[in-house]
């Protein structure tokens, strides 16, 4: 494998603009990084000024493979997540058949490196066949290359389950990652219940189905000395609980997604009802939207992640009612929070949203990854360029992705990944930007 | 009746689409209003029909049983002259294998111009009128979010019997949390400016009522108290089911309107309903059957408001 110099760029560590602006890759792996380095027989990418950053860390995408393989299979996504810049996708186990046994775990890993795209990690399921009953074979998972337990899509059925997988998994095996929902309270819902479920008269999902679920886990960490990661968190109030967890000195940790960080119902409501934005949990109330920005910036939120929940159009064109849940944003995930940002929070620095896509959430994979998502002598040259200044309109009919269920079509965003490289090998490169 | 909208009121009339009562103005409802007595007048003629609608073709969609809404709707569509095509299909789009944009396209490939679609999927009347291209649509009810035309109707109803309706209060009791009718109802009201309280057992109330725009009192004595018309929402006795109240008893008991709740009202306020009626639940038949009960006027309403609609929507206006 060859040599490659990165030339005149803004280098984020991964925590910090670092004053630096070479990086030198061989072999796969970032070899120094300095200034005037020698570029004696490598390949020369000039960065003009533009950022170079660790490849972004998404902890958790769907790509319905197997089983669903029209909405997405697991190459499609991983190309759809290197033309947004993601270098690390964790699949989620949801498929058709569940992700629960080693053999299911080889096969997400064998496809994903056959895409020769971004690199994708799987999790597997807490239950047997996601059917939270019996406790699946997670320490063979976890030697066939599971990053997390979860049986996301729900959260774990009970919490005598729940408890023995924090207990059987402990602080050496890949963290349970639960979907926090109280089922009783979700049945049947449509929508956050609130302004949103008031005036359409769709069936309200409460955030207390959520907090419930977040209340449970902690406790059962607490029990335990388990670790427990809640994802997508959409609630003000369940960020309130993490928080005094976090306090408390309890491992837990969280994300949340960057469509809750920058829609809430509102959108739901000026659209006329689109089936877009159904997502569960439902895009909530702008208080609930202005928390997690709240909880981003103090710590209480590791990491933001898309959610990715791919549906083919002929599945997501339906009225409202009708629609499955799901986003889907891996090519635009990126853009859409930088340009968010720049437009609602130019006093928070750009190093802190890139830290929660990147070194932040690379730390709570397994031990083999940690050092994912930096850019620092020795480690993995996955790397994403991003252009501060690029303006592009999100186009769906572009896309890798085989969804098109995306809120942002035909939207103009600015600052947007141009080129991305996993162990070196330039695996996306924005176009127009040759 | 053959005067150009812009003869009467100086209205350019600018809707093709009718998914809810919150894309008028308050100029345009008292507009509609007008229109809908002239409508009215051609139900009294000994020849129940005017030419404004002839040649063209609506298609009454109805995934949802609803006899009394489409054989309104039907009445209006044939004193206006077009052809009528009732077309039902029971359950949902996909119980039937097809989608709805195919049921659609199957539609205007047939000539339809006008599509009226009752459907029980909150947006779809929204999402019908987004994927037609020439045709237009009225929402005859989509799930629990809207029906315009019944709020049209229930306003006519209030306007002929209370003239101006500025400064006007209307109680809604009942299930406001799954009523399309109340929805569309509080807009309609508050747009024209009357005061709207809701009552009803709070298990049937929407979280955050406020951004309805009224208030609510859970004991209806207080919701009625000094009101203009007293609006009785229909109780679904599923619901009972579901948990939401105990028993039948216990709601008619509470909530349901007789002769008693009727005195705190002012005196003659108008008793309304959408239909049809549940005699001693939401309604004793004592004010049913009583001097202030309007429910079969509005019954008579709503071929006016739908012809009105029709008219400025799919016919005349253009």
């Amino acid at each position: 494998m060859g040599k490659t110099l990165f030339k005149d760029f803004k280098i984020f560590s991964g925590t910090e603009f670092l004053e630096h602006s070479e990086v030198l890759v061989e072999d796969g792996r970032i070899s120094k990084i300095g200034n005037g380095l020698d570029s004696t027989g490598a390949d020369v990418i000039e960065g003009s000024g533009k950022i170079l950053s660790p490849g972004f860390v998404d902890l958790h995408a769907h790509f319905r493979d197997p089983g669903g393989e029209w909405n997405e299979d697991i190459a499609s996504g991983a190309r759809a997540g290197a033309a947004g810049g993601f270098t690390t996708l964790v699949a989620m186990p949801n498929t058709k058949p569940a992700i629960s046994e080693p053999s299911l775990v080889e096969y997400v890993l064998s496809h994903g490196k056959a895409a020769g795209a971004s690199r994708i990690l799987p999790s597997g399921c807490v239950s047997k066949n996601r059917e939270g009953k019996e406790m699946a074979e997670l320490l063979k998972m976890s030697e066939a290359g599971a990053v997390f337990f979860t049986d996301d899509g729900a959260p774990i059925a009970t919490s005598s389950l729940f408890r023995l997988a924090l207990m059987y998994t402990g602080k050496d095996q890949p963290r349970i990652m639960e979907h926090p929902e109280e089922i009783s309270l979700f049945r049947g819902g449509q929508v956050h219940e609130g302004k949103v479920s008031a005036l359409s008269g769709l069936k309200g999902i409460p955030a207390a189905s959520e907090e419930i679920d977040v209340a449970r886990g902690i406790a059962l960490a607490r029990e335990t000395g388990g670790r427990v990661h809640f994802t997508h968190l959409s609630s003000a109030g369940s960020l309130g609980l993490v928080r005094q967890a976090k306090k408390e000195g309890l491992d837990i940790t969280c994300d949340t997604t960057f469509h809750h960080l920058t829609l809430n119902e509102n959108a739901v409501i000026n659209s006329g009802y689109n089936s877009r934005y159904k997502v569960n949990p439902p895009l909530r109330s702008i208080e609930d939207q202005a928390a997690l920005w709240e909880g981003l910036q103090d710590g209480t939120i590791d990491a933001v992640v898309t959610d990715h929940a791919p549906w083919h159009m002929d599945e997501k064109d339906e009225p409202f009612q009708e629609a499955p849940f799901g986003i889907a944003s891996l090519e635009c995930a990126a853009a859409v929070m930088i340009d968010f940002k720049n437009k609602n929070y130019p006093d928070i620095p750009l190093e802190l949203i890139l830290k929660k896509m990147t070194s932040s959430p690379a730390s709570l994979l397994t031990e083999k990854w940690q050092s994912l998502g930096r850019i620092e002598e020795g480690a993995a040259a996955d790397i994403t360029v991003i252009d501060m200044d690029r303006t592009r309109i999100v186009d769906c009919s572009e896309w890798y992705s085989k969804a098109r269920c995306c809120p942002w079509e035909g939207i103009a965003l600015s600052g947007w990944p141009v080129m991305t490289f996993v162990e070196g090998n330039k695996i996306w490169q924005d176009n127009e930007d040759i | 009746m053959n005067a150009m909208p812009s003869e009467i009121g100086q209205i350019v009339w600018r809707h093709r689409n009718v998914i809810d009562v919150d894309c008028f103005t308050r100029e345009e409802l008292y507009f509609l209003l007008d229109q809908a007595r002239h409508m009215e007048n051609v139900m009294d003629r000994p020849i129940k029909k005017v030419p404004v609608l002839r040649g063209k073709m609506a298609v009454n969609l109805f995934f949802e049983n609803s006899t009394r809404t489409r054989v309104s709707f039907e009445l209006a569509e044939k004193m206006l002259s077009a052809d009528v095509v009732n077309w039902s299909v029971s359950g949902s789009s996909h119980a039937k294998g097809e989608t709805m944009r195919d049921t659609a396209w199957t539609l205007e490939a047939m000539g339809a111009d006008i599509v009226v679609m009752r459907h029980g999927a909150v947006g779809s009347a929204q999402y019908l009128a987004s994927k037609l291209k020439r045709a237009i649509v009225l929402n005859a009810g989509d799930g629990t979010h809207a029906h315009p035309t019944q709020a049209l109707l229930d306003l006519y109803t209030a306007w002929k019997h209370l003239g101006n309706l500025e400064g006007k209060k209307i109680a809604l009791v009942g299930d406001v949390l799954h009523s399309r009718v109340a929805r569309s109802d509080v807009i309609a009201f508050r747009t024209i400016g009357c005061e709207v309280v809701l009552s009803g057992p709070p298990t049937m109330m929407p979280k955050e009522i406020d951004s309805l725009g009224c208030r609510y009192e859970k004991d209806p004595r207080k919701a009625v108290e000094g009101a203009d018309m007293v609006y009785l929402l229909r109780i679904q006795r599923e619901r009972q089911q579901d948990g939401l109240f105990p028993s039948v008893d216990e709601y008619h008991r509470w909530w349901g309107a007789d002769d008693n709740l009727m005195k705190y009202a002012k005196p003659g306020a108008l008793a309304m309903h959408p239909g049809p009626i549940n005699r001693g639940v939401e309604i004793a038949s004592e004010v049913a059957d009583g001097h202030q009960s309007v429910i079969l006027e509005q019954v008579r309403s709503g071929v006016a408001i739908r012809m009105a609609l029709l008219y400025l929507c799919g016919g005349g206006a253009r």
